[in-house]
Formats: C-alpha cells, structure tokens, sequence
C-alpha cells in the first residue's frame, strides 16, 4: 500500500516516501525509490499504478527540463505543479492516469512549498499532506504536532513519530521508508527508516 | 532583375535576399512612428497618429487608441504598420498569454511572449502562399525574472531587447536622437519627456498635440505587487506635451542667439 | 404491398422457444424487432467482458529469473490452460529474442506470444539501425512503452526481459499495466507465490552454476506441485556474457520422483498418529 507524506518546514520540504513495489499481493521489491528529482530544487513523490506511476512522471520531468532549455530559466514550483496539474486534468477525460503525488520544492524568493495532486487532478498548497491509508494516522498527528516555524530536525523527528505509527496501525505497512528534505541547496536524502 | 524573384515570399532572389519581407519592412518606414524606452522605474511608449481630422470621432474604437495595445497585465506593445495585420498579431499574443496563464497559473515572461509572437511572424516569410505581417512591434513588460523590458521585433521574425529604439516612419532619425540623450539609470518621468522629444523630432509637425500622440507607461505598484499600465488621455496629455514643446521653443531661441 | 412473412421481424414472439432466455420477463428485448436472443443479464457489456477473459487461453504459469554470480538464470514450466481445461502441456514460455535477450511469458498466450515476438522485431532493427546490441534496459523499456500505450484495453502479460549487455546482467519485469521495474529476483505468474518460497528461501548472490540451474528447477517444480495451472516441464536458462544456453527440460513428473522417491515421505501426505 502506497504511503507518501510532506512536510513544509521553515525553510525547507521534507518528503517520506514508502520503498516498496508491489505487484497485487507480491511484494517485487524493497528499495525502489518513489521520490523522484524533477530539476535541481523540485521533487515528485508519486503513488498509484504502477505504469501511470512511472509514465506520467517521466513525461512531466522531460517538459519541464525542455522548458528550462527552450527558454534558458527553470520553472517555479507553482508553475511546474500547475502545468502537472493542468496534464493529468486534460489526461482525466481521455486515457487518465492514476496517480497521486506531492511536488516538493524551493524557490529563490517564495521559499519552501508542498504541492498536494489527486489522480482527479485536485491541486493544494499545503503545510503537511500525505496519500495512501498510512496518511489518515499520520495527518492527524501532525494537525497536532506541526507548528510554522519547524526546523529539519523536528520534521525528521515528525517523520520518524508517523513512520512509526503506521508501522503499527496500519496492517498492509510497508517495511521501509525513505526520507529527503528539499531546501536552498537543493535535494538531500536524510534519513531510510 | 529584382522583379523575377519578388512575387513569392518564400523564394530567395540570386542575392540572396527576400524581397517580399524587405518591402514588409519598407512599408512600415513609412507608417506612423513609435518610440520605447526603458527606464529604471517603468517602460514608455510613444506612437504618432496619423488619421487626423475634425471629423473623426476620437472616442471611437480604433481612433481613440490607434497604436497601443494591452496584451496581458503585464505587457503593452505598440505597433506600426498595416494596422489591419497588428490586430491579428495582438489577438495571437493575448492568447498566448492566457495559454500560458491557464497552463502554469503565473503570467507569462516578458521573453517568451516576444520569441512565441517572432516564430508566427517567421512562419510567414517561409511557408508558400503567404504574405509577411507588415507590422512592427515594441513591447513594454515586466516579469519577475528580469524585471522591465523593451523588446522591438520586425516582418521578418527577427527581435531584440532594447533601452531605447524606434519604429516607423524616420526611425534612423529617432534612433539618432535617442542615441544622443539616453542615458543609464534613466527615470520614467525623464523618459517620458524625452520620448515625446523625440517625436516632436521626427514628426512632420514641429508643435505636438494630444490627438497627433498616443502615450502610455508600464510601471509598477510596488507596495501592491502589481503592474500599472497607463495610457494618457488627452488632457492629461496636454500639459506634458505643453511642457516639452516650451523646452523645445526655449532651446530654439537659444540657438538662434 | 409485398410481404414477407418472418414471425421474428412480423411480431411479437410467442412460442416458448422464441423466448428461451426468459428475456422478456427482465424486460430485456423492447421492441419486437430486437427479438435477438440475448444473454439474460443485467449488464450485457461486462458480461461480454467477463465471457472473453473466460474463453482466452491463458498461461496459468510460473516463471521466474534471477541474477547470481554467475549470471542470470531464467526457468519456467509449460503449462497452457483455458479455465479449468489444460489445453497444453509443451508451450514454450521462454522466448528467445536474440543470442543475448530472453523474454518470459505469463498472462494471455497469444498477448504475450506476439509482443514478445514484435519486441524481438523492435531488437533487430535497433541493431541494424545502431550497429549493436541493445540493452537490457532499452530493450524492457521498448516493451514497457507498447504496453504503456495499449493499456486498459485488456492485454494480459506479465513477463521478465532478461539478458546481458555492456553493463553485466541485466533482469527486468515488465507487465500489461505499463508497470517495468529493474531487479535481481523475479517470479510471476499463479504459481509465483509458491515459487518465491523456494526461491527466497534457497536464493545466494554466490550461488555456483549447478546451485542456481538447481534452485531455479526446484522453485519451478515445487510451484507446479502446488499450483493446479503450472505444470508440464521445467526450462531453465542460464545467459553469460557468451549469450543465453538453455541447461535444463525436465518433466515435473519425473522430477517429483527424483525428488521424493518415497511418496509416503512427502510433506504433504501426513499420517495422524492417533488414526486408528
């Protein structure tokens, strides 16, 4: 079961993402990575089938690195998750891609920001988020828990508190976790739980 | 010679040269003029209109702003040229600019919407049975990645970012005059005043007047966050014109002292 | 007027035999004209669905493919079954797409047959355009991307593109859902599960050769014990850096026996001790 959850921090977005491939009740691996860099700063954490998965990805982070050629700048991280956005809305009537996935970034100017994108093509900025049935044991907790002015160490800790939490409620837990933080100095793993 | 390879756009000539394009070009060293001018605090335009008489309803469309268009909330352009080719120009330029709003949520560089507007233009100099657009345009924006900008681009497709240039009927004159006044660090207000100066210049008649210039600054509301397009109606017009024409009597008379 | 007398388009049916299906009374039918007999459900269109998946011949299989020390070992049984009919008992599930590339096949036969074969078409000509071999990794990717673009329109396969290229051994799996995902230890099909018990439990990164033909043959029989659509004969594979062999065709059968000569001492067969 895919699990995928962001936080926004002060100056930073950290992203945690599940390590498993599944292939209906058979686990095919333990290590593959679901946060995939989109150009320097920004980050796709992606769920869903496992070809739309892989397909939609590639094809957003192909357009927005033709567009930093074409055009000789990168796009922010609004622009980038509202052109994802707008693909999967005109995808949603034609041949829809099942996916779900947070976009992680930071910007020179506008600082940190956490996209939040359902396979409907919903769009959110948002402080905390995550997809997947880990997610309603963790969102709640970080309601609780999540203050703006956070520092990496806290998110990590944060992390670690959910990780640990659907490790123990949820029945279809995945055995592995990866952590990366995407801040001024761009994307950084930082902790695999 | 000339006269073999000039019927088709799409047709080199021996010299090398395309002949349709150049007489695009020449058709517009004769329209009415316009000058830009990039200033530190915001853009100007100035354009000269040429449909003058007292029968003319100046509140009409298409009198009242002859040569100055809105393209998106942060970029003007003015043009000179067949008029008729500017609309469809400005209507592929304002689309554009929604697309790319629609696409991305943020409004679209300065940069992009000039190159997206020169590949449409060059498309015409290539493709057979077509004619070039014979129109030139000066685009006055501001986007957050390079701040203001003045871009001017030509029938040809070809375009360019400036501090200052000219288009239109005595645009070497123009460029001439702006070469010799401009300077770095320019303010708008100077800008303004220089730019009408420059028309005074150029114009066939020597005193200006509110129904013979069209005006108009792209500055920004900083406190806001937000771009400020201004085109000045004719009375606010008039004391500007006034002012500069006074300067101008005032250095005539020096000179002929 | 001429007439032609057709009690199906004249009117409404009225012998019993005319509404066999009981269609009628689902409503089903309207107006007489419609009198075609249909199936008396309530969905026709997923019915149909259902109906086709049914009669497809499809591979109840198990194959797997693993990367060792000494290579890349892929074995596979060779069973072919529609439903609960066996319709084959010799179907070779392993195709060769070149000296260097191997493909698995689960899922629909006929799906896995031609793309598979339409891959290895796709492999000749990168190397007649490009003047080499192509990848393992290009060669997943090519079929992932034709699955990728047929999909939701019900191909069945699940297949492990293995094979050596520049880069060592290479292993992929790559499904019908678009889905490709690079690894070192594949099995798919029904039989997988039962397979990955074996495999799991036997596999070593420095297997020997013998160990790993060994394990590969053990896996796939132990899955075609188990699982009722896998059966028939073990191939096992094994690619080097020379190109592919193939070291093994055993019957399970046979291999049953040379695996547990006495039956009574199979694990399955228990005796309770307090059975009188």
């Amino acid at each position: 079961m895919d699990f995928l959850c962001g936080i926004r921090g002060r100056d930073f977005v950290m992203v945690c993402s599940d390590t498993s491939a599944v292939q209906s009740i058979v686990t095919m691996k333990q290590d593959e990575d679901k946060l995939v860099p989109v150009d320097s700063h920004r980050l796709f954490a992606i769920s869903g089938e496992a070809g739309d998965r892989v397909n939609f990805s590639e094809y957003i982070i192909a357009n927005v690195r033709l567009y930093a050629l074409r055009n000789g700048s990168q796009l922010s991280t609004k622009a980038v998750a509202n052109f994802t956005r707008s693909e999967l809305a005109t995808a949603l009537r034609k041949s829809p891609y099942q996916t779900n996935l947070l976009m992680a970034g930071y910007d020179e100017g506008s600082g940190p920001a956490l996209y939040w994108c359902d396979y409907l093509a919903t769009l959110h900025h948002m402080n905390i988020c995550g997809t997947g049935y880990g997610s309603y044991f963790v969102l709640s907790m970080w309601d609780k828990l999540w203050h703006p002015d956070l520092s990496q160490d806290e998110a990590l800790e944060l992390m670690r508190k959910a990780v640990a939490e659907v490790r123990a409620r949820l029945v279809v837990a995945p055995p592995k976790y990866l952590v990366k933080v995407v801040d001024k100095d761009g994307i950084r793993t930082v902790a695999e739980l | 010679m000339a006269r073999r390879y000039d019927s088709r756009t799409t047709i080199f000539s021996p010299e090398g040269r395309l002949y349709q394009v150049e007489y695009a070009m020449e058709a517009i060293s004769n329209a009415g003029s316009c000058v830009g001018i990039l200033a530190k605090d915001g853009v100007v335009l100035a354009a000269e209109k040429r449909i003058t008489s007292k029968l003319l309803d100046t509140q009409a469309v298409g009198v009242r702003r002859e040569k100055m268009y809105r393209l998106d909330d942060h970029i003007a352009c003015a043009v000179a040229g067949i008029t008729a080719d500017a609309n469809i120009l400005v209507n592929t330029c304002r689309l554009q600019a929604q697309r790319y709003l629609f696409t991305y949520q943020e409004p679209m560089p300065v940069d992009q919407l000039v190159r997206s507007l020169c590949d449409t233009k060059q498309g015409y100099t290539q493709f057979g049975g077509l004619r070039p657009f014979g129109v030139s345009l000066l685009y006055a924006g501001w986007d957050k990645q390079r701040g203001f900008q003045l871009y001017q681009s030509d029938p040809s497709g070809n375009y360019g970012g400036w501090k200052a240039t000219a288009i239109g009927a005595n645009h070497q004159a123009a460029t001439n005059v702006l070469q010799g006044d401009y300077k770095e660090d320019i303010t708008l207000e100077e800008a303004i005043k220089l730019v009408i100066k420059v028309l005074s210049k150029t114009m066939d008649s020597t005193t200006l007047s509110p129904d013979k210039v069209e005006l108009a600054t792209l500055s920004r509301d900083e406190e806001a966050g937000k771009v400020l397009y201004r085109v000045y109606e004719p009375a606010e017009l008039k004391p500007v014109l006034d002012a500069v024409n006074a300067d101008m009597t005032k250095e005539k008379e020096k000179e002929n002292k | 007027m001429m007439r032609i007398s057709c009690p199906l388009i004249d009117g409404p049916a009225t012998s019993a035999a005319q509404d066999a299906c009981g269609l009628r009374e689902l409503g089903v039918g309207g107006a007489p004209v419609d009198s075609f007999p249909l199936p008396a459900v309530q969905d026709i269109d997923s019915f149909e669905r259902e109906v086709v998946e049914y009669v497809k011949p499809n591979h109840g299989t198990t194959t797997l493919g693993f990367i060792f020390q000494g290579g890349v070992i892929i074995a596979v049984d060779s069973r072919a079954s529609q439903g609960s009919y066996i319709s084959s008992q010799t179907v070779k599930k392993v195709i060769e797409i070149n000296p260097y590339l191997l493909g698995t096949m689960a899922g629909g036969a006929a799906d896995c047959q031609f793309w598979e074969r339409n891959l290895g078409r796709q492999c000749r000509l990168y190397e007649l355009a490009n003047g080499k071999r192509i990848t393992v990794r290009g060669a997943s990717k090519l079929l992932a991307n034709t699955m990728f673009s047929y999909r939701g329109m019900g191909l069945s396969m699940g297949t492990m593109v293995a094979g050596w290229d520049e880069a060592g051994p290479g292993l992929y799996y790559v499904d019908s859902d678009g889905q490709r995902t690079k690894g070192k230890l594949f099995s798919v099909g029904s039989g997988s599960l039962y397979a990955y018990g074996v495999l799991d439990e036997g596999y070593r990164w420095d297997l020997s050769v013998e160990e790993a033909v060994e394990l590969g043959l053990r896996s796939i029989y132990h899955a075609t014990f188990r699982d009722a659509a896998s059966g028939g004969t073990v191939s096992v594979y094994h690619v080097t850096q020379e190109g592919w062999t193939k070291v093994r065709g055993e019957d399970v059968g046979e291999l049953h026996f040379r695996f547990y000569p006495d039956p009574a001492k199979h694990p399955c067969n228990s005796v309770d001790p307090l059975a009188v």
